[in-house]
């Protein structure tokens, strides 16, 4: 199984072409949910004056609550109170898509190069950031189509190989494992 | 000046004090079955600057009493940190003091 390592602040991960076929799928289909809120730009996002600059584009209106799972787990309400959440989300939300839509199109970009040679490869172009963002985010969308809860491994060891959604389970607790990995990796080299 | 305007006064300005006293408001991460538990000691430490031990109580308890308060402050602050915690994939939400 594909492994973290890592060289003074590069990390790489070997994969191969199922692997980053998986990766690439799950990447694209949230990108494609969250929608595109953004074009790429040239500016850096913490620049100061950048930050200043965005103080031209007024909120919007409104932004509606998402219906889907999948979004309102990833950008949940802010408050119990639904006049609160509403003006918050107003406020955040636009904000929030266009820094998830950035760091997934960064991996997207990462393991194309894997799927489009195929042929097992490197991602050694993603930071480490940038990669639990990725982890996680996918971790999260496959947990609330799974339904996941505490008995989620017990089910899914349970679960006849012929069942549909025995390989998406099996890829949920993948990148749990992988995650689990980039964190020991990253941890190692503090301490 | 009488007796009565004193008393006046002092509830006037007994009521302008508890108004003027702002509570504070808190950051709250509730428990999900999904976010590991590394990962979120990860978080509180990148996010909070929290020590490893701090960190790691404070997602044991999130992760037993199914929430923990991670900060207080004003309510803008509140507001940052919830949506630092939403980018990281955490739940969480803000409120008044009094109501945890």
């Amino acid at each position: 199984m594909s492994e973290f390592t890592r060289e003074e602040d590069k990390y790489y991960l070997d994969l191969t072409v199922d692997e980053a076929h998986i990766l690439i799928n799950l990447v694209e289909q949230l990108l494609e949910l969250l929608g595109v809120v953004d074009i790429p730009h040239h500016y850096d996002e913490s620049d100061p004056f950048a930050q200043l600059m965005h103080q031209l584009k007024p909120a919007p209106e409104e932004v509606a609550t998402p219906e889907d799972p999948v979004l309102l787990r990833l950008l949940p309400n802010a408050y119990a109170d639904p006049e609160s959440a509403a003006d918050f989300r107003r406020f955040t939300e636009p904000a929030m898509r266009s820094k998830k839509n950035i760091t997934l199109r960064k991996a997207r970009e990462a393991l194309a190069v894997i799927v489009d040679s195929n042929s097992p490869g490197v991602v050694e172009d993603l930071d480490s950031d940038t990669w639990l963002a990725v982890i996680n985010d996918l971790r999260i969308a496959l947990s609330v189509r799974l339904e996941v809860d505490e008995s989620s491994f017990e089910k899914f060891e349970a679960l006849p190989e012929s069942d549909p959604q025995k390989p998406l389970y099996a890829v949920y607790f993948w990148l749990g494992w992988l995650q689990s990995n980039l964190l020991d990796v990253m941890l190692s080299h503090h301490s | 000046m009488s007796t009565d305007t004193l008393i006046d006064v002092e509830s006037e300005s007994d009521l302008h004090i508890s108004q003027l006293v702002d509570k504070p408001w808190v950051t709250i991460v509730w428990d999900d079955p999904v976010n590991l538990m590394t990962y979120v000691v990860h978080v509180f430490i990148k996010l909070f600057g929290f020590s490893k031990e701090k960190a790691h109580e404070l997602m044991m308890q999130v992760h037993n009493q199914g929430l923990a308060v991670v900060s207080s402050g004003s309510r803008e602050e509140m507001e940052w940190d919830v949506q630092r915690l939403h980018e990281h994939g955490l739940w969480a939400t803000l409120q008044r003091d009094d109501k945890v």
